[in-house]
Formats: C-alpha cells, structure tokens, sequence
C-alpha cells in the first residue's frame, strides 16, 4: 500500500467514529499513519463527509445559539474550496473549518421571502418541540432550495460521557411538502458503550405520511405547530416501540442464542461430563503432565 | 513500537463491531509488519468450517491456524491439507480430544445448536494452554424476524503445581442482534385491525432497523485441584461455565439496560418543559404555604 493508499483507508476509519470519538479516531490514526501533512490534507475529504451525515453542531459568531452542519446547510453557488454553510436562525452564512470544528467570516443572508414565513413558523414550532423532548439538542429549519417545495427540518441530541466510557447521539431529519401534502422523514440513533469492551447501538427508522389538508392549508404558525405536534408523536412512539424491540430481542433472540442455565435448571456436573466419556481411557495416564502423580 | 499496536487496538475499540472483520483486514494492508500482534489481539468473529474426512462442522480461529490452514479438532487434519502443521503432542491431543467431547456436550446443553471446538497447545515452560470456542447462529427466514450470533472465545493458560494447577482465563464473548420492522396503514384499514396502537396520521409508513452488536471481554485466575489429566476438563469447564453465566448478565445489562438508558438520556418520551413547569409550581406553593 502507497501513501495515498492508507490515507483512503484510514479515512474510512473516521466516518465510523462513534459519537463524540472523532478526535480519540483521529489521534489514533495520525499514529498509525505518523505524516500529519499529508494526512491533513489526505482526510479533509472525509471530515467534510463525517461533519455533514453527522450534523455537527457549532456555534455561530454573535449568536447564543448552535446550528447544524448538513447538506441542507450549504450555501448553494460559491466557491467549491470554501466551506460556507447557513444559520437559517439568525440568517448568517458562514466559513467553516471542517478540522478545528469552528465557524469564522459570518455574513449575512438574505433568506427568500415567499418561504420565510412558514421556515420561521417551523422553527418555533420545533424549538418548542425539542425543549420538551431533549434533554439538549439543536434545531434546524432550512427553505427549500430548487422545487421540490420541501422545507427541511433537521434534529440533533449529542450526550458525551467518556468518564463512563459511553456516548450517544439521535439525529432526525424531515422534509415538509406543504404542496404534495407529505412529510418524510428518518430518525438514526447511536450508542456507544465501551467499558471493557464495544457495544454498540444503531437505528434507522424512516417515516412518511400525509399532512391533512386542513393543516396544509391553515395560517404558518397553526400549521407548523400541528405538523411538529404529528412528528413529535410519531418519535414518541417510535422511541416507546425501540422498548418492545428490546424485550423481543432479549426474550427472542438472546434467549434463543445462549440459555440462561440447561434445561435440566441446574449447572453442569463437570465430573460426570467428563468421567462416563473419559473414564478408562484418560485415569490410566495419571502422570501426563509429569508433576501430577 | 508497542503503541502504534496500542493505537489500533483503541481504534478497534471504537469501530463498529458489525465492521470488525472489513477494519482488522484494512489495518493489516496497512500495516503488515504488525498483522500477527493485531490478529492475535483482536477477536474476531469465528468462523464455521467442515472436517473433510469426518464431515463435522468446527470453528476457526488464530489459534488453529497454521499459514493459510486451519486444523479441525476431529481429525486433527489441516485445511488445505499441511504436511507439517503445528499439531499439539500426542498426550495432549487425547486430552483436546476428550475436551471437545466434554464441551459438545456443554454447548448441547446451553445453546441447543451451534458448533464448538476446543484446541490445545503445548508451552514451552512445560504447562499448556488452550481455547474453547462456541459459535451459534439466528438465521431468519423471513426478513423481519430476528437475527442474531453469539460467539465465545476463551482463552486459557495453566501451571500445574503439585496437587493443584493455577488456570489463567481469558473470555471474550461477540454478540449481534438484529431486528427489522416495518408497518404501513392506510386510511380506514387501521382503526379497526389494529385498534388505538395503529393511530396515525393519514398515510403513515414506517420501516426500520435496530442492530445491537459488540464484544465485551473478561479475565479470571483460580486454582483448582488436580487428580489426574481429566481434572483439566473438569476445572477448565467449571470455570468457563461460571463466566459464561456471569457475562450473559452483564451483556443483557449492558444490551438492554445501558444503551436504552443512554436513548432515554437523549430524548425524553414525557414533556420536559410541561415538568419543568410542574417543578416551578411545586416551589411556588411551598413558598405560599411557608408564608
């Protein structure tokens, strides 16, 4: 394998990072591949990839507030060697630097006009939303960009507990159609638990349905609140469905796998495993390994 | 350089176990001078292979590997065949022979299926060392029944001493569990089938999939007493038994209990600010019924 070769692969490694791991990865990697140049340059690619799917969070340069990294966030039309991604909240662009994580060069943004109302009325009403089911997490609301007429609402919860060796993330991702009448969305959750070992958990639930008309069609703020009311029962049942997902797997599957104890409800008795089978054949070699006897 | 193992072992802590095999073979391409430190390191998923001469499946590992051969402990041949092969003395190899029995019995009784496969080996300081493996597997029939493996490694070493032998113990045990779901209703087929369960909005389709996967791994040292060359099998499988049964415990905990807590610990299912208001009142009337 060249240079450029066990970049491509370690790359690789780093959109596999757990939650909150990328930089326990990355020093890890930089070892192996002991040429931070080239390695800097080599797995920029790949940051941009990880920081994207994963939907990084930053602070925005004079504002409170956190905002999303995603696909959704880039702003259409400049320069491809330039990192600009959109705060739809404040309405500032934004150069960001996909290795140190940090936003630089705010700007303004003019958001268009026609959509402004309803992408504002699906922000309050997620923000409402997410305080009352995350315990922290960003919200993101994005206009559409070409037709399809689809607003994209995007979720993130990050915990990072690496004192108790474990990590979590929950990412949901919606698109509005207020003219097609249809939301469609995807939750993805992972867990890393690694005391003494790797455990990992990893979701994909996709959802679609109808918005109905009488929600198409009210004011922006009634038909945003209605539309996040319908999305927030669904992750509520998805996340009380996960529950009975893991009795099945645990009475099922695991159960299925391994036994708890024998049949018989009692541990095995060793000395009649091995004594019937063995008997004759094995106390007549008393002294096989020399200091037995 | 000791710590560039160390760096791929911490990175083989924090990838996908469900990736184990694709991310050990990608870091032995890129550093092939430490292939045997990382493959004699790292566990891996065992693999299931058939005696040619006996036609019995056995498992395959680091341990039984010679180059590109694994032995299988039935015949105690190698495949691809291997004219001088690493094969344990012919002492030891009636006593992995009696283990293997002894240990097909076991995983009879705990797993009602699966393989298992016991291979010993000599060490030079006179004592021996040895690995039981146990591998089961949930093949669905359909795609939304579950699916799952269970694979064991232990790995021991032991000294005897007199009337007593001093086992070293090492288990690993990789579990995956896998479950797909999906459910459409349309409007007007829900109500009645499903009851107030299917409710929905108009339309509503949902399909997904939940993966559980990982390793976890422990170690024991305990003496037990030896009356002869059997007492190997007899102290070996007490011992193994017991960390089975103490880590299908701690994988449930950690499958079921810990990872659901952390979900939970993400989103929460009851409205947070509608108890974060029920708090602030609770204050303001301890403070009225103070005054």
């Amino acid at each position: 394998m060249d240079q450029a070769e066990r970049i491509q692969a370690v790359s690789n490694f780093l959109l596999q990072s757990p939650p909150g791991e990328i930089n326990d990865v990355l020093n890890d990697v930089r070892n192996i591949i002991s040429d931070d140049d080239a390695l800097q340059e080599g797995i920029l690619p790949s940051l941009r990839q990880y920081n994207i799917e994963q939907f990084t969070t930053v602070g925005v340069p004079g504002t409170e507030h956190q905002s999303i990294i995603s696909e959704a966030a880039r702003v259409p039309g400049v320069d491809p060697d330039e990192s600009r991604f959109l705060d739809p909240r404040s309405k500032t662009s934004f150069v960001f630097d996909h290795l140190t994580l940090e936003a630089s060069d705010p700007q303004p943004y003019e958001i268009e006009e026609n959509h402004e109302p309803i992408r504002e009325a699906l922000q309050n009403a997620s923000l409402t939303y997410l305080a009352a089911h995350f315990h922290e997490g960003t919200v993101s609301v994005f206009v559409p960009s070409d037709p399809p007429q689809e607003f994209t609402l995007q979720v993130v919860a990050n915990k990072y507990n690496p004192s108790n060796y474990w990590s979590g993330r929950w990412r949901s991702e919606y698109t509005v159609d207020l003219t097609e009448k249809k939301v469609k969305g995807k939750i993805l959750v992972n867990v890393h638990y690694y005391e003494q070992g790797n455990v990992q958990l990893e979701t994909k639930h996709n959802i679609s349905f109808n918005i109905p008309p009488t929600v198409a069609s009210a004011p922006p703020a009634t038909a945003a609140t209605k539309i996040l009311a319908l999305i927030g029962e669904e992750e509520g049942k998805y996340q009380v469905s996960l529950n009975e997902t893991y009795t099945d797997m645990s009475d099922k599957t695991f159960k299925g796998l391994r036994r708890a104890l024998p049949l018989t409800r009692q541990k095995i008795d060793w000395d009649k495993v091995t004594g019937y089978k063995l008997g004759a054949e094995l106390s007549s070699s008393k002294g096989l390994f020399g200091n037995s006897s | 350089m000791a710590d560039l193992v160390d760096s791929m072992l911490d990175l083989m802590r924090r990838l996908p176990p469900t990736r184990t095999e694709e991310n050990v073979a990608a870091l032995v391409d890129i550093c092939p001078d430490y292939a045997d430190d990382l493959l004699g390191s790292v566990d891996q998923p065992l693999q299931v292979k058939t005696d040619r001469a006996t036609g019995r499946e056995y498992l395959a590992c680091d341990y039984n590997r010679d180059g590109e051969s694994y032995r299988s402990p039935w015949s105690n041949e190698y495949d691809p065949p291997l004219d001088d092969g690493t094969v344990p003395s012919l002492k030891l190899r009636k006593l992995e022979i009696a283990a293997n029995e002894s240990f097909d019995t076991y995983r009879e009784m705990y797993y009602e299926g699966g393989v298992s496969s016991v291979y010993l080996w000599d060490l030079d300081d006179g004592g021996f060392a040895g690995v039981v493996l146990l591998k089961k597997t949930m093949t669905p029939a359909t795609p939304y029944e579950p699916a799952g493996s269970w694979d064991s490694i232990h790995v021991f070493e032991t000294v005897e001493r007199g009337r007593q032998a001093h086992y070293k113990l090492t288990s690993t045990v990789m579990l995956q569990l896998v479950t797909r779901k999906a459910s459409s209703h349309e409007k007007g087929a829900s109500a009645g089938a499903l009851g107030s369960e299917g409710k929905g909005p108009d339309g509503l389709r949902t399909d997904g999939e939940v993966t559980l996967s990982g390793s976890m791994t422990r170690q024991t040292e305990q003496d037990w007493p030896i009356h002869d060359a059997s007492s190997h099998i007899t102290n070996t499988g007490k011992m193994i038994e017991e960390m089975e049964i103490k880590m299908r415990n701690l994988l449930q905990e950690v499958y079921f209990g810990k990872t659901r807590d952390i979900v939970y610990d993400l989103r929460s299912v009851d409205d947070l600010e509608k108890a974060r208001r029920q708090k602030e009142l609770q204050k303001e009337l301890a403070g009225f019924i103070k005054r």
